[in-house]
């Protein structure tokens, strides 16, 4: 049986009517009423359903049309002015009225340019980053060409790892796909001079290292191919800040002599200005291959690059150097067993793997902001619709164009979107200032592009188009609410006009709800970046590390060839350190915890041997002096720490985390027990001691063995002194103390502890205060977006409420009238931004780098500061009408 | 005859619209397409046919009483005008001339 009120859906039939021209409007929707009449006699959702898809599926066909159609309005004839391009001075002249007609109402004209300028300067901002971070963080020429080569192996944790030198020369010589293949390896270098000795980022690169980037020095010249063996490798290209700042900028540094680690070097070359790659690097040297070098295929110290051959694709590249490798693993079992290679764009292989997930979880939290924006100004020209709907329906009745109307609202939104444009540049810049800022330039280095960051033609190309965008997105709506064509109902209804604001207010009311909906997860993601950091920083490390004073230092090969002059160096330091009035205790250690360095070993324990010796476990590795474990306040739960007993020619020891001993001796006592690191000797077990978190994303609790400095002297290690005050007060005097004994010794990454986690949480930092101003904007603007909606409520039905208050009704009545509105909007979108935000959950802690989980009850109670700041908002309003004076409001009738 | 060139699914709706006789309106039309050649026809397509056709006078159209189960709106019925059978006639013809001779290698 057919039902006679099986009517398709409103919205659905709407749209479409709008798209559609009128001599085809008729027949269109006729014929799908009429087929929808027939599907809902045996389902009225699924006809409901089906009506929706083909109302959409014919509306993506007629929009663009539509669209066309209202931009091209022929003028009707009797108004037709001189002839020439009609199109233009129309366009001109609804310009000219859109421009005034913004004018008369110049504060709602502000606060939809200031809303906007929010949005779209969010938007900019992290566009802008993107760009420079993502886009194009190398400005070399033809960087698409330049290829990074990487060694994989099994079950690595790694997309990049480093190479052998053998490796490299077989890849060179046998891969013609690939031209200027070259490699580079990290060099701490500490260079002497007339000032103070300074510890300097050099990087050892081979000959073809410059042209294979496509760089030429800005003096003298890059490195040539003999001077790739041992003994003509003393020459380096240095870096123009270097030059400058050391050298005075000099031009005969060409050719003369530097000591870099002690050693001369004769100075070949200076790089062009702002090239420092990588890492900000200021010294480069050749790599010296030698026969040793040639067969070393176990020590991979190798990042590889070279440019892609002229007639050679990247596949053809990738493909080659698989054949390559796959006989590399037959030639060398032993060591190439399962080791394949990567080839990656540059961009790609350089690119941190940690930037793609924080941009992405910005971006899409800015195009939040956005859109709660937009959703604002949506409101506000519903708004402002409804006041000129009369003036709008009278010139409709006189027989004025809808399609002209509607174009005239268009251009008058366009008009305001673009008015946005200008501070919305000055948003993201001051944004990207702050940004660029407040990063020290210490860690700035490690990220490529950061500091080229900024607004400029591509991002305003690109804001332009989204403002254009918005502005047919939230000016479309209004256009068509207030143009529509029931010009008899509302002329009748007069001036109130409020059963004519009734489906206006329906929608503002859902555009209200969704803004809450969507600023709760940016309120989510935000907390739980800002959790996150400051667990890092203030959570349990396993060491204390306040009142920690560390600085690190890089003995030169040449000068401390010998473990005994470490050894003696060290032990010097410490007594000078000790020393420092306010110190209490000093010590070294190879690694300082907190700083991104590291460094592992191979485990074997005795009686165990590996079951895979080309795969053995592997275990954190630390030589330490004895105070070491006092210092860092480090308990010792069992056995003991290293005491001076433990000296050079005494019994091996090592003391092992708990962490180690509980994977390793899980129903055993580990003290006593003996293991192997590396090719190291047996080392006795004498102590267990507390874990500590070495790093949060990588290294928490790891396994670690800490041996004792004497019998192990690294040529890196870091000072760390326990102060009794203010530690970052004795860092001169700490300076002063390894200075006595060498001055010819630099140290760097000189800092207290706990300014060392800080700078290692730094970027977990920035994305939530990123997050916290994106979702403070999305609180505000969702805030804003209650008392426009309340407010205009309030305005419209001030007679009504005049009236009930004239027959009895009392002012708490009036308001729990307005109060229990917003209450529903409120709790609707709350409840509906707690699903979105659990639903996002994945995606926000997959943003977060997973350092954080969205939690119910975080959810809970931002749901519930959300929901305040919406009553609070809506309260205004509330108050308004319940002061509402009857006599006032009945005598205006 | 350029002038009456039809494209392939202008085609099948004018044959369609003639096979309906005077019952011609989108719905019937686009079913009888679908019945007779088994392929499915977006709405959309359909009308950019008709209204094609229509402009090429090749189609004329009415309008019936506004009907209850339309909400209130008129059919659209298509006739196909004497152009448009010529068109169809035209059009056949050239299949025929195109088809002579390769019966034995077609048919199977």
């Amino acid at each position: 049986m057919r039902r006679p009120d099986a009517t398709p859906p409103t919205v659905a039939e709407r749209l479409l009517s709008a798209m559609l021209e009128a001599h085809w409007a008729e027949t269109i929707l006729g014929d799908l009423h009429e087929e929808h009449a027939r599907r809902a006699a045996a389902g009225r959702f699924t006809a409901a359903i089906w009506y929706c898809t083909q109302a959409l599926r014919l509306a993506s066909r007629y929009g663009p049309r539509a669209v066309w159609r209202c931009l091209h309005v022929e003028r009707p004839p009797a108004i037709s002015a001189p002839r020439g391009d009609s199109l233009m001075r129309t366009l001109g002249l609804d310009v000219k009225y859109a421009l005034r007609s913004n004018l008369q109402r110049p504060w709602l004209a502000a606060l939809i340019v200031l809303t906007l300028a929010l949005g779209l300067g969010a938007n900019a901002a992290v566009l802008a980053m993107v760009d420079a971070l993502i886009v194009r963080p190398f400005p070399f020429p033809e960087v698409d060409r330049i290829l990074l080569l990487s060694d994989s192996s099994r079950d690595s944790e790694y997309r990049r790892e480093q190479v052998s030198p053998a490796n490299f020369l077989d890849w060179k010589r046998e891969g013609d796909r690939i031209q200027r293949m070259s490699a580079f390896s990290w060099w701490d270098v500490n260079l002497v001079g007339r000032d103070e000795p300074e510890r300097v980022q050099g990087f050892r690169v081979s000959a073809d290292f410059f042209p294979a980037l496509g760089v030429q020095p800005a003096l003298g010249r890059g490195f040539l191919a003999d001077e790739e063996t041992t003994g003509r490798h003393r020459r380096a290209v240095i870096g123009d800040g270097l030059w400058h700042r050391r050298f005075g900028g000099d031009p005969a540094i060409v050719g003369r002599t530097i000591t870099l680690d002690a050693e001369p070097y004769e100075v070949v070359g200076v790089a062009p200005q702002g090239f420092d790659f990588p890492m900000g690097a200021e010294v480069w040297a050749p790599l010296e291959f030698d026969a040793n070098a040639a067969r070393q295929r176990t020590n991979r110290s190798l990042t590889v690059i070279g440019r892609l051959a002229p007639d050679a694709s990247l596949e053809e590249a990738r493909a080659q150097m698989t054949v390559i490798a796959e006989r590399l693993q037959q030639q060398y079992p032993d060591t190439n067993r399962e080791r394949g290679v990567r080839v990656y764009t540059f961009s790609d292989g350089m690119l941190d793997p940690a930037l793609t997930p924080i941009l992405a979880l910005w971006q899409s939290a800015a195009l939040f902001v956005l859109i709660i924006g937009c959703t604002n100004v949506v409101n506000l020209l519903l708004a402002r619709g409804a006041e000129r709907q009369r003036d709008i329906a009278v010139r409709l009745a006189m027989g004025a164009d809808r399609r002209r109307v509607v174009r005239e609202l268009l251009i008058e939104s366009a008009v305001l979107a673009l008015a946005a444009i200008p501070p919305t540049l000055l948003f993201a810049w001051i944004g990207l200032d702050a940004l660029k800022g407040s990063m020290p330039a210490s860690i700035a280095r490690f990220v490529p592009g950061w500091m080229s960051m900024q607004v400029d033609l591509r991002i305003l190309a690109i804001t332009t188009l989204i403002a254009l965008g918005a502005a047919v997105l939230f000016g479309i709506v209004p256009a068509l609410q207030c143009t529509r064509p029931r010009l008899a109902d509302t002329l009748k209804e007069g001036a109130r006009g409020a059963s004519a604001g009734r489906g206006r207010q329906r929608i503002r009311r859902a555009l209200v709800v969704a803004e809450i909906t969507l600023a709760l997860p940016l309120l989510v993601a935000s907390a739980m970046g800002a959790i996150g950091a400051h667990r890092f920083l203030y959570g349990p490390q396993g060491y204390d590390p306040d009142r920690v004073l560390a600085m690190e230092m890089v003995l030169p090969r040449a000068a401390y060839e010998g473990d005994d002059a470490r050894r003696e160096f060290v032990e010097r330091v410490l007594d000078h350190a000790a020393a420092i009035p306010g110190a209490e205790r000093a010590a070294v250690m190879n690694i300082v915890p907190a700083r991104g360095n590291n460094n592992s070993h191979p485990l074997e324990i005795e009686g165990r041997p590996n079951a895979d010796p080309a795969f053995p476990p592997s275990v954190d590795f630390r030589s330490a002096t004895p105070e070491i474990f006092a210092v860092l306040d480090i308990p010792v739960h069992r056995g003991r720490a290293f005491t001076t007993v433990d000296g050079k020619n005494a019994q091996p020891v090592v003391v092992i985390s708990q962490s180690l001993a509980e994977r390793y001796w899980p129903s055993e006592d580990p003290l006593g027990r003996r293991l192997k690191l590396g090719t190291g000797p047996w080392l006795t077990v004498v102590g267990i001691c507390g874990d500590v978190v070495h790093d949060w994303f990588n290294r928490r609790n790891y396994p670690t063995a800490y041996v004792p400095f004497t019998q192990s002297p690294t040529r890196i290690f870091g000072l760390m002194v326990r102060t009794g005050g203010e530690p970052a007060a004795l860092s001169s005097a700490a300076r002063a103390a390894v200075r006595a004994v060498d001055a010819n010794q630099p140290v760097y990454d000189l800092m207290t502890l706990r300014a060392a986690l800080g700078e290692r949480t730094l970027g977990l930092q920035y994305i939530a205060a990123v997050m916290g101003v994106l979702g403070t904007l999305a609180l505000m603007l969702a805030a804003g977006g209650v008392y426009g909606v309340m407010a205009y409520m309030v305005a419209q039905r001030s007679h009504e409420i005049g009236v009930r208050i004239a027959l009895g009704a009392t002012r708490a009545d009036v308001m729990k009238l307005t109060v229990s509105h917003t209450v529903r909007l409120a709790a609707a979108g709350v409840a509906l931004g707690i699903a979105l935000s659990l639903l996002l959950g994945r995606v926000i802690e997959w943003g977060l780098l997973g350092t954080a989980t969205v939690d119910a009850r975080i959810v809970a109670a931002l749901g519930a500061v959300l929901s305040l700041s919406a009553l609070a908002a809506g309260y205004i309003p509330a108050r308004r009408a319940a002061s509402i004076d009857p006599i006032c409001t009945l005598r205006g009738e | 005859m350029a002038t009456l060139y039809l494209g392939e699914f202008e085609q099948v709706v004018l044959l369609a619209v003639l096979r309906l006789g005077d019952g011609a309106y989108a719905i019937p039309i686009r079913e009888e397409i679908e019945a007779r050649t088994g392929r499915s026809v977006a709405r959309g397509a359909l009308y950019t046919a008709l209204e094609r056709l229509e402009s090429k006078r090749y189609l004329r159209s009415r309008f019936s009483e506004p009907l209850a189960e339309r909400g209130g709106r008129s059919r659209r019925y298509f006739t196909v005008t004497a152009t448009g059978l010529a068109a169809v006639r035209a059009a056949r013809r050239a299949l025929l001339q195109l088809w002579g001779g390769l019966e034995g290698m077609l048919e199977s």
